[in-house]
């Protein structure tokens, strides 16, 4: 590995929007004014899980009577018809009248009444586009596996063509960071941080999500205050797990996608196959019963060997499917407990002993009226 | 000529943020450790360094040209920092650059810390190959485990702990892909090569040799388990270049009892009757420390004229504890020969005129014989297929609904002749239940 010395040159804001103060002239005169009003404060919104609305504020010294002000965009991807634009304070004497839009620019003029000259705070907000989000976690779990710390980061891209010198940034739950954002940067923040995060260890054996006959391993934890969560809504992101070796340093042992978690729901995440654990499928019986024409009945044994070849015992999540109509025998045995989830999925959890001790799940099961 | 592949990290000083930046420290790196995953194109690379931050914001950039390196994975940790002074406020991903990250760091008071830059890479990767030496009568083994590192990762590694990751990974994105805007410069192939044939002559410590060069024994490879995973920590620390691979022996276990089973089992070893060697990975067989990594298990016969190639396994993960049977192809000297003595076909049934069901009667010999001088285990899977009734003298279990076993030993140069008759019925001769 070579190391190589240089420096970076910090990138230049690129100002994209651009108001202008026009006298009351004819509009086609437009005459626009050289003053620049400041964005004095800029508020880029990320509530809305796929548009982002930025509130910007600026004081424009005003006449009395009817004022037009110019507001236009060169590069940037705003959303014309989402521009809303209105006085700061509540109880403000200015009104605006109307908004004209000349053709074939990316501009717009607003009429503003003024019952004298001043200065006014005015709010422009509109949706602007190319601004990508990501929300990404991280988990460090202990090496008893049964908490974690669990970082949220937050990563926004700008394409928009606009360059932010200073704005804040706010996530859908509130969280505000404030930060310079180029164009065609990208930053990512550390937004929240829970630690002692309960989790749960899970084995499933289940043909819902793969076919290869695999134990998968999951990691469950509740978005509850019981486990250390609960704040708020977990979003849509990348979970990478990191896990602590018990040396002083961390393995990576997986990742997944977490879903959307709302308060007091659970994210299920794999991290991996426990090859550990092994199944093995036999049918043991498959009988033709009650045959009445071309209608028939199937008498079905499925035998689940099961090994585990831990030097502890676990419990295995078994999620099987059969189709159509049937009921399960009474003599299926080898699993403490059993769930029909819908007509077709069943889930049964078998206490699997240690050292490849075998244990065998019977599903005895008829199929009814099969033709 | 090597490609530019290079990994940079630079401290700059910024009083206030857009003035001038200013180089303030060369950071040396202290250590670097590869964990390797062999289910994914994975490594996780974790390297130490010392630097020293003012008080204040610190920008520390990070960048890695013509590398395979994933730059959603950078990640800055201090260590030791139990005071927290150091705060990481921001990652920034310059416009300009898809191979540089600048981390903006806040600290308390300055101060010098050991911190830490992980990140995943594509391109290395690892895995296990196994070497038995079967004794001539086949009733045990040598068994060498190797395991070998392969780097294409446009990096070269020196003196770097490396640690293997036996166990499949569940990722949802693929590093490569993640790493893909370096990837076209970084495995310009012909540069990797004339670089590769170039590289001995320009490593200052020789390839492959680093903290392990001049080693006069085979280092030892600790393992240690870590939820679904096992941990593979080779001793010392090894240098690893680009376009390179390096062997380590894993273990070495001499003298692992072997049982010999003759196998008709198409499901798992294919059509023929076939010899396959069986061990089981416990103590009983001197293993059983560890699961075996899949890999290429290869047998050699010892004999007093030298030694013979007896076949090879692609092995899958073996657990503790768990089974491996070895197949090595059919054996001369062990026969199987199936015969069907007779055919009848009977209750034929008429349905105004047109055959609508019949039934079949046929009976098997299955003769094994076995030509050595040695005992062996014979096992036979038989499947039917339809409504059939199995019937046999000898003793068979049922393996599955359509499937029926037999197990048997046989004395040296001694043959056995299994007789079974199978009753299948057709169309409406289907026996309803």
């Amino acid at each position: 590995m070579k190391l190589r010395l240089f420096a970076a040159a910090l990138p230049t804001a690129l100002a994209c929007a651009i108001i202008g103060l026009s006298s009351p002239t004819p509009a086609e005169a437009r005459i626009k004014l050289a003053t620049l009003p400041d964005r004095e404060a800029v508020a880029v919104r990320f509530d809305h899980p796929n548009q982002v609305l930025v509130e910007e504020e600026r004081t424009i010294a005003l006449q009395a009577g009817v004022n037009n002000i110019d507001f236009s965009w060169a590069g940037t991807n705003i959303d014309k018809g989402s521009i809303v634009f209105r006085p700061a304070a509540a109880d403000s004497k200015v009104e605006i009248l109307s908004t004209s839009y000349p053709p074939g620019e990316n501009a717009l003029t607003w009429a503003v009444s003024s019952p004298d000259a001043r200065s006014e705070k005015f709010r422009i907000s509109y949706l602007m586009g190319n601004i990508q989000r990501e929300t990404s976690y991280q988990a460090m779990v202990s090496k008893d596996e049964t908490t974690c710390s669990f970082k949220h980061y937050f990563k926004i891209r700008n394409w928009s063509g606009e360059s932010f010198a200073e704005a804040d940034f706010i996530t859908r739950d509130g969280k505000k960071f404030e930060k310079a954002l180029s164009q065609g940067e990208a930053k990512r923040v550390l937004v929240n941080k829970w630690d002692n995060v309960k989790i749960k260890k899970e084995y499933v054996y289940d043909l819902t999500r793969q076919y290869e006959g695999k134990v998968l391993t999951d990691y469950v934890l509740v978005n509850s205050k019981d486990i250390g969560l609960g704040q708020i809504p977990l979003e849509f992101g990348k979970v990478r797990i990191y896990q602590d070796d018990g040396k002083g340093t961390a393995a990576f042992t997986g990742e997944d996608w977490g879903r959307f978690t709302p308060i007091g729901d659970e994210m299920r995440l794999n991290i991996g196959t426990a090859q550990d654990i092994k199944v093995e499928f036999k049918k043991m019986v498959n009988d033709v019963t009650n045959r009445r024409g071309n209608v028939y009945d199937t008498d079905e044994l499925d035998q689940y060997e099961i090994k585990n070849f831990k030097d502890s015992e676990v419990i295995l999540t078994l999620v099987l499917r059969v189709d159509g109509e049937w009921e399960m025998m009474k003599d299926a045995s080898g699993f403490e407990s059993f769930e029909r989830m819908d007509n077709e999925t069943v889930k049964f959890r078998v206490k699997c002993p240690p050292k490849g001790a075998p244990v065998l799940l019977k599903f005895h099961y008829q199929r009814k009226d099969v033709w | 000529m090597r490609p530019v592949a290079f990994i940079c990290l630079t401290l700059l000083a910024c009083a206030p943020l857009c003035a001038k930046e200013e180089l303030v420290t060369l950071p040396k790196r202290d250590g670097v450790q590869l964990t390797i995953y062999n289910s994914e194109d994975l490594t996780l690379v974790r390297e130490t360094r010392t630097l020293s931050f003012k008080a204040g914001e610190n920008r520390l950039q990070f960048s890695w040209a013509n590398t395979l390196i994933d730059p959603t994975s950078v990640e800055f940790q201090a260590l030791a920092d139990k005071e927290g002074n150091l705060e990481v406020s921001d990652t920034s991903y310059p416009a300009e650059s898809h191979e540089m990250l600048i981390w903006t760091i806040t600290a308390k008071k300055a101060a010098s810390h050991q911190v830490q830059i992980t990140y995943f890479t594509s391109g290395i990767s690892w895995s296990a190959e196994y070497t038995g030496l079967v004794a001539a009568d086949e009733s045990a083994m040598d068994l060498t485990a190797y395991v070998t590192v392969h780097n294409r990762s446009g990096e070269d590694y020196e003196d770097a702990e490396v640690r293997l990751v036996v166990g499949v990974i569940h990722l949802v994105e693929k590093v490569i892909n993640l790493a893909q805007p370096a990837t076209s410069r970084a495995m310009d192939r012909k540069e990797m090569e004339d670089w590769a044939r170039d590289a001995p002559n320009k490593s200052p410590s020789g390839p492959g040799r680093g903290g392990g060069g001049g080693m006069s024994k085979p280092k030892q490879i600790d393992k240690a388990g870590l939820s679904e995973y096992y941990i593979y920590s080779v001793e010392g620390t090894e240098t690893i270049l680009t376009n390179w691979s390096k062997r380590l022996r894993s273990f070495s276990v001499a003298g692992v009892p072997l049982k010999t089973v003759y196998h008709l089992n198409p499901a798992k070893f294919g059509p023929e009757f076939t010899k396959v060697l069986e061990f089981k990975n416990n103590e009983e067989c001197k293993l059983g420390k560890e699961p075996l990594p899949d890999g290429l298990i290869r047998l050699f016969r010892q004999s007093a004229s030298g030694m013979g190639y007896m076949g090879a396994l692609a092995s899958k993960y073996i657990a503790k504890n768990d089974e491996v049977k070895i197949s090595v192809g059919p054996d001369a000297e062990v026969t199987l020969k199936e015969k069907r003595m007779s055919f009848q076909k009977k209750d034929l049934t008429f349905n105004q005129r047109w055959l609508e069901g019949w039934t079949g009667v046929e009976t098997f010999e299955l003769e094994v014989r076995n030509f050595r001088s040695k005992a062996i285990e014979v096992e036979i899977h038989r499947s039917f297929g339809g409504d059939f009734d199995f019937n046999s003298e000898d003793k068979a279990e049922v393996e599955n609904f359509n499937t029926r076993k037999f197990i048997l030993s046989l004395a040296p140069n001694t043959s056995r002749t299994l007789v079974f008759s199978v009753t299948t019925r057709y169309g409406s001769n289907v026996k309803p239940k």
